[in-house]
C-alpha cells in the first residue's frame, strides 16, 4: 500500500519521540530476559549441584557417636554420613575450615583442577583462593601441616560459604573451606565431628522426618547439638533468596515498562489520527477501507513493539552469561551449562507486541469508527475542553500557574503517563538506596549500637563459673512458634546487669536487661508487643517454654528474647552459674576445641564494606537507569506539550513573550506533576521495600527494616530534578524552533 | 506620522527562484487614524502587516513607527516593540483554546506594563458575561470579540488587523468592524486593517491598494462612514 511509504517517514520525523518508547521497550524487554535468563539458570544450577551432589536435609554433632548409623539409616529411610571439622587459623583474622571428604551426602564438586588422590592435598572453596592467593598448585600451611592445592572445590552445604549460620555476608578475606582426605585430620586436636543426613523420601515433609529422626536418636541415648535444617541454613537457601529475587524482579520492571510505553504509543497515535482526520476522511471518500487504514496506523506501533522486543532480547542474551558469572562469585555452585532460554526470548519480543498492538489497536479502532463527513470536518474534540479542566475554578492563581495547571489536566493519559513514568524511576531509584542503607543500618550501627562486645565465643558444654575479665556470659537455646518452625530464633540468657547488651526503647530509652525483652523484628514477625505473654518451642528438646515480653527494643541487631540469665537457666532447668557462651571485648584464650563457633564485629563490619562497595555500584546502576527511564518520558510529554502547543508558542511570540517566559510557561508546567510523583514514589517504594522485607524474612530468616534516609531521598529528589533540567534543556530548542508564522498560518477555532 | 514606510523591499528565496513580495512600498498613517490596505491574495498585504508588526523584516528600506526604526531593531527589542506596542488582531481569532476568555486576555495582559483592567476590557468588547466561557464555547463574532479584547488590553498604540471579518458573516463583520471603530475613538489607538473587502475602506481615513508588491493607489478618506452604514 503506497500509504505506508509513510510509515518511515513518520517515524523519521519524531526521531527522538519515537527513540525514547523503542528505549522503554528494549529495557522492558532486556530486564525480562535478563532477570528470567540469570534466575532460571541459577535455580537449575543450584538444584543441579543440591540434587547431583545429594545435599543434606540436616547436620548436627552428638555428645557420643552413632553406634549403628546402618540401622537408624534403615529406621528413618535416611543416609547418614560422618564428617570432620576443624578451623584453621590461618592469621587473626584469617580462618580455613578444612572439612573432610564425604562420599554420600554432600559429595564435593572439583570445579577447576583434579580430585585429592594423594596425602597433603586440599581443595579450596574458589572465592577463598582467590581472595588469598592460593592459585591451584600453590601450598598452604594450615593446622600445622603443609597441604598442595589440586583444585577448587563447591558443596553443596556450602553454597554461601558463610562462617556460622547466623551470619549473613561472606567474607572470603576472613572464611572459606577446604576439603581434605579423613586421614589428614589424623593429629589435629578438637576436630568435630558432625553428622549430615539426607532422607530418601522426597516427597513427605522434612520437618515430621527430621522430628522422628531425633526421636530416634533421644531413643539410643544420643542428645545432639548444632542441629542445623536445610531451610535454616544460610548457607544453602542464600541462594534461593536472589533466585527469587530475579523471578520476581522479572515480572513488575518489565511490566511498568510495557505499560508506560502503551499509554506513551497510545497518545501519540491518537493525536496523530486525530490530527490526520481530514486525510482520514478523505480516504474513506475515496473508497480506502477501515481495515487498511487500520493495518496502516497499527505498522508504527508493531513496528515499535518488533523493533524494541527483538533487540532488548536479543541484547539481552550475550548479558546472561556474565551475570551468572557474577552471581555464581558468590554462590559457589559449579557452572555446568548456562541455557538461552528460547522461550524467554520469544516472551520479550511478544509482550511488548501484544500490550502495544492491543492499546493502539483500541484507540486506533475508536478513531477510525467515525464517518467520513465527521473526519473530514477535522478533529471533532480537537479544541475541546475535559470535565476536569471545566471544573477547576483558578481565579486566585496568577496566570502562568493556571497556564501551567491546565496544559497539564488538558491531556489525563498524558498526566498519568507522566506521573506514573515519574513514579516508577523515583521507586527504583529509592530502591537502591533504602536497600544500602537498611543493611547499612543493620549491620553497622544497629549492631554496633546494641552490642559492645567485640568477641563471641559459643561453646559445645555448658560452662560453668564466672566471666573472665572483660566478658560477660550468657545463654542461648533456639526457639520456633508451634506450627511454625521456619520463624527460628534465640532466646538469650543475659546478665542483669549487662554493660554489653545496650537495648532501647522505641523512644531512645535504655531498657534494663533484668527484664525480657524482645528485638523489633521478631515482635513485628511474630506480632507481639509489650505484656504479652507468649509460648515456642526450644529446638533442642522439643518442649514448649512460656515467656513474659516486658518491653520491645528499638534493635535491628537480630530476631531475639534476652533476658535474665538466671531466670533462662531455670526455666530450661539448666543448672544454676552455668552458661554457654561468652560476649568479651577483647580476644580469649579458649582452646577451639570447645567451641562450637566464635564471631568477630568487626569481621562482620568488614565484611559489611566489602559488600557495600558492589552495592554503591549497584545503587549507581539503578539510579543511571531510573534517571534515563525518567529522562525518556519527562522528554516525551515535555516534546508532546511543545507540539500540542505550537501555536500558543507562536502567540506568545507575537504578543511579545521573551524566549525565557515561553520557556517558563511550557517547560515548567510538569514541575508539580513531577514533584508528586516523586512524593507518592516514596510510600509506593516503602509498602514495596516491606513485602520485600518479608519476604526475605521467610526466605532466609532475616529481617531488614525500611529504612528511608533523608539524605538519600534528597539525592534521589535531586537526581530527578537534574534529569528533569537535562529533558528541559532538550526540548528548550524546540520552544525556540517554533516560528511565529505557525499562528499567523493557523485557521484555528 | 505615526507610520512611516518608505522604499520598503521584501523578496523570499526558495531554492533558485526570488520571489519579490514588496517592491518599493512607501506608505503613512497618522496617530489615531484608521488605515485599510486592500488588495487580492499575494499582493503582500500580510507582508507589509508583519514588518510593521515587528513580526518580520524587510530587505530594505525604512519602516518607523511612532519615532522607531523597526528595521534597525534587534530580535530582542523588536520583542519589547511587540510587547509594548502592537496589538494583533487576526482573521482566525488564535484563541488558545483550553483557556478560559477571561484567561485568554490574561495571555496578553500577564506581560504588559500597564494594562487595561480585563474586566474593563471584557465590557467594552460586550462580552463581560462570557468570562469563564472556553473559546469552543462562543460564536465566531464572538471569538472575533475576545480576540480584539485581548489586542486592546495592553492598551497598545497600533492595531494590526489581519481579515478580521474574513471569517464572520455580514451582520457579525458589521458589529466588529464598529466595535474597532469604538476602540479607536475610545483609546486613541491608531488601527490598520488588512482586507480584501472594498466597502470597508469607507470607515478608514487612508485607504492603500496594493497590487504585486507595489501600492498602487493612496487615498486620503475626509468623509469617513460609521461602520454600522458600511454595505456590501
Amino acid at each position: 500500500m503506497p500509504l505506508n511509504k509513510r510509515v518511515l517517514r513518520i517515524l523519521k520525523e519524531n526521531m527522538l519521540r519515537y527513540v525514547g518508547i523503542l528505549m522503554l521497550i528494549i529495557l522492558g524487554s532486556y530486564t525480562f530476559v535478563v532477570a528470567a535468563g540469570i534466575s532460571q539458570n541459577l535455580a537449575g544450577l543450584v538444584t543441579t549441584f543440591t540434587e547431583g551432589h545429594m545435599q543434606e536435609d540436616l547436620s548436627f554433632s552428638t555428645d557420643k557417636a552413632i553406634a549403628d548409623s546402618v540401622e537408624l539409616e534403615k529406621a528413618s529411610n535416611s543416609i547418614i554420613e560422618e564428617y570432620m571439622s576443624f578451623d584453621a587459623a590461618l592469621s587473626d583474622s584469617l580462618t580455613l575450615r578444612l572439612l573432610s571428604k564425604t562420599e554420600k551426602l554432600n559429595i564435593p564438586a572439583v570445579i577447576a583442577g583434579r580430585e585429592l588422590s594423594g596425602p597433603g592435598e586440599i581443595l579450596l572453596d574458589p572465592a577463598f583462593a582467590r581472595a588469598n592467593g592460593y592459585p591451584v598448585g600453590s601450598s598452604i600451611l594450615a593446622a600445622g601441616k603443609t597441604f598442595r592445592v589440586v583444585g577448587y572445590v563447591s558443596l553443596p552445604h556450602y553454597i554461601y560459604p558463610l562462617k556460622n549460620v547466623y551470619d549473613i555476608m561472606v567474607s572470603p578475606n576472613n572464611f572459606g573451606v577446604g576439603v581434605i582426605n579423613r586421614e589428614e585430620f589424623t593429629g589435629m586436636d578438637n576436630v568435630s565431628v558432625i553428622y549430615s543426613v539426607r532422607f530418601n523420601d522426597r516427597t513427605r515433609s522434612l520437618n515430621q522426618q527430621a522430628a522422628q529422626f531425633r526421636e530416634r536418636l533421644h531413643g539410643e541415648g544420643i542428645t545432639e547439638s548444632g542441629w542445623i535444617d536445610i531451610m535454616n541454613n544460610k548457607r544453602a537457601r542464600m541462594a534461593w533468596a536472589s533466585i527469587t529475587g530475579l523471578k520476581t524482579m522479572s515480572v513488575p520492571v518489565p511490566a511498568a515498562m510495557f505499560l508506560l510505553s502503551c499509554l506513551i504509543i497510545g497518545i501519540v497515535i491518537w493525536r496523530m489520527i486525530r490530527s490526520e482526520a481530514v486525510i482520514i476522511g478523505t480516504l474513506y471518500a475515496q473508497g480506502y477501507r477501515r481495515r487498511e487504514l487500520m493495518r496502516h496506523y497499527m505498522a508504527i506501533p508493531l513496528l515499535l513493539a518488533i523493533t524494541g522486543g527483538v533487540m532488548g532480547s536479543v541484547l539481552a542474551l550475550p548479558s546472561i552469561r556474565p551475570s551468572v558469572m557474577a552471581m555464581v562469585s558468590y554462590y559457589n555452585v559449579p557452572v555446568v551449562d548456562i541455557k538461552l532460554s528460547f522461550s524467554n526470548v520469544l516472551i520479550g519480543i511478544l509482550t511488548p507486541v501484544l500490550f502495544l498492538g492491543l492499546s493502539s489497536y483500541l484507540v486506533i479502532r475508536s478513531e477510525l469508527k467515525r464517518s467520513p463527513a465527521e473526519l473530514m470536518k477535522g478533529g471533532k474534540q480537537k479544541t475541546g475542553v475535559n470535565a476536569l479542566e471545566r471544573a477547576l475554578k483558578l481565579e486566585r492563581f496568577k496566570f502562568s500557574t493556571k497556564f501551567k495547571l491546565r496544559e497539564q489536566l488538558r491531556s489525563v493519559s498524558r498526566l498519568l503517563f507522566l506521573f506514573l513514568g515519574v513514579s516508577s524511576a523515583s521507586v527504583f531509584m529509592l530502591f537502591g538506596f533504602t536497600i544500602m542503607n537498611s543493611m547499612d543500618y543493620v549491620f553497622k550501627n544497629s549492631t554496633g549500637g546494641t552490642y559492645r562486645f567485640e568477641y563471641e565465643y559459643a561453646f559445645k558444654e555448658l560452662q560453668y563459673g564466672k566471666a573472665p575479665e572483660g566478658a560477660e556470659v550468657f545463654s542461648a537455646g533456639r526457639f520456633y512458634p508451634e506450627n511454625d518452625e521456619g520463624i527460628e530464633f534465640y532466646v538469650t540468657g543475659v546478665e542483669p546487669d549487662s554493660m554489653i547488651l545496650t537495648l532501647q526503647s522505641s523512644a531512645g530509652s535504655p531498657l534494663p536487661n533484668d527484664q525480657t525483652n524482645i528485638t523489633k523484628p521478631l515482635a513485628d514477625r511474630l506480632g507481639i508487643k509489650a505484656g504479652d505473654s507468649v509460648t515456642f518451642i526450644n529446638k533442642q528438646d522439643g518442649k514448649p517454654y512460656t515467656f513474659h515480653i516486658d518491653a520491645v527494643a528499638d534493635s535491628y541487631a537480630g530476631q531475639f528474647i534476652f533476658m535474665p540469665i538466671a531466670e533462662f537457666n531455670a526455666q530450661l532447668k539448666l543448672p544454676e552459674n552455668s552458661y554457654t557462651g561468652l560476649w568479651s571485648t577483647k580476644k580469649l584464650d579458649i582452646p577451639d576445641g570447645r567451641l562450637s563457633g566464635t564471631k568477630s564485629l568487626s569481621e562482620t563490619t568488614k565484611a559489611m564494606d566489602e559488600l557495600l562497595g558492589p552495592m554503591v555500584s549497584m545503587v549507581a546502576v539503578m539510579t543511571l537507569i531510573s534517571c534515563v527511564v525518567g529522562l525518556i518520558i519527562i522528554y516525551l510529554v515535555t516534546s508532546l506539550i511543545i507540539e500540542e502547543n505550537k501555536n500558543t508558542i507562536s502567540l506568545f511570540k507575537i504578543f511579545g513573550y521573551r524566549r525565557r517566559e515561553i520557556q517558563s510557561l511550557v517547560l515548567n508546567s510538569s514541575t508539580f506533576v513531577i514533584v508528586a510523583g516523586f512524593i507518592v514514589g516514596i510510600p509506593v517504594m516503602a509498602a514495596s521495600m516491606g513485602a520485600m522485607y518479608g519476604y526475605l524474612g521467610a526466605m532466609i530468616n532475616l529481617v531488614l527494616p525500611t529504612i528511608i534516609s533523608p539524605l538519600y531521598v534528597a539525592v534521589c529528589f535531586a537526581a530527578i530534578l537534574l534529569t528533569y533540567q537535562l529533558s528541559k534543556l532538550l526540548c528548550a530548542k524546540k520552544v525556540n524552533a517554533v516560528s511565529m508564522s505557525e499562528a499567523l498560518k493557523a485557521g484555528m477555532e | 506620522m505615526f507610520i512611516d514606510v518608505s522604499s520598503l523591499k521584501k523578496s523570499y528565496i526558495s531554492g533558485a527562484v526570488v520571489n519579490e513580495v514588496l517592491k518599493e512600498i512607501g506608505m503613512e498613517l497618522d496617530e489615531g487614524e484608521i488605515g485599510v490596505i486592500l488588495g487580492p491574495s499575494g499582493s503582500g498585504k500580510s507582508t507589509l502587516m508583519n514588518i510593521i508588526g515587528g513580526i518580520d523584516r524587510g530587505d530594505s528600506g525604512r519602516v518607523i513607527v511612532d519615532g522607531v526604526e523597526i528595521n534597525n531593531l534587534n530580535n530582542d527589542q523588536l520583542t519589547d516593540y511587540r510587547r509594548e506596542q502592537i496589538g494583533f488582531v487576526f482573521q482566525f481569532y488564535n484563541l488558545v483554546p483550553n483557556l478560559t476568555v477571561g484567561e485568554n486576555i490574561e495571555v496578553v495582559s500577564n506581560i504588559s506594563k500597564s494594562p487595561l483592567n480585563v474586566d474593563e476590557v471584557l465590557a467594552a468588547v460586550q462580552m463581560q458575561d462570557k468570562k469563564h466561557r472556553f473559546p469552543r464555547e462562543l460564536s465566531g463574532g464572538e471569538q472575533q470579540r475576545v480576540s480584539i479584547a485581548r489586542a486592546i488590553v495592553k492598551n497598545p498604540k497600533l492595531l494590526l488587523c489581519d481579515e478580521p471579518t474574513g471569517a464572520l458573516d455580514y451582520q457579525t463583520s458589521r458589529s466588529i468592524l464598529k466595535l474597532l471603530q469604538q476602540v479607536n475613538k475610545k483609546y486613541g489607538t491608531t488601527i490598520l486593517m488588512i482586507t480584501h473587502n472594498a466597502a470597508i475602506a469607507a470607515m478608514a481615513n487612508r485607504i492603500f491598494k496594493l497590487r504585486n508588491g507595489e501600492i498602487v493607489e493612496a487615498a486620503l478618506n475626509q468623509a469617513t462612514v460609521p461602520a454600522e452604514r458600511i454595505e456590501w
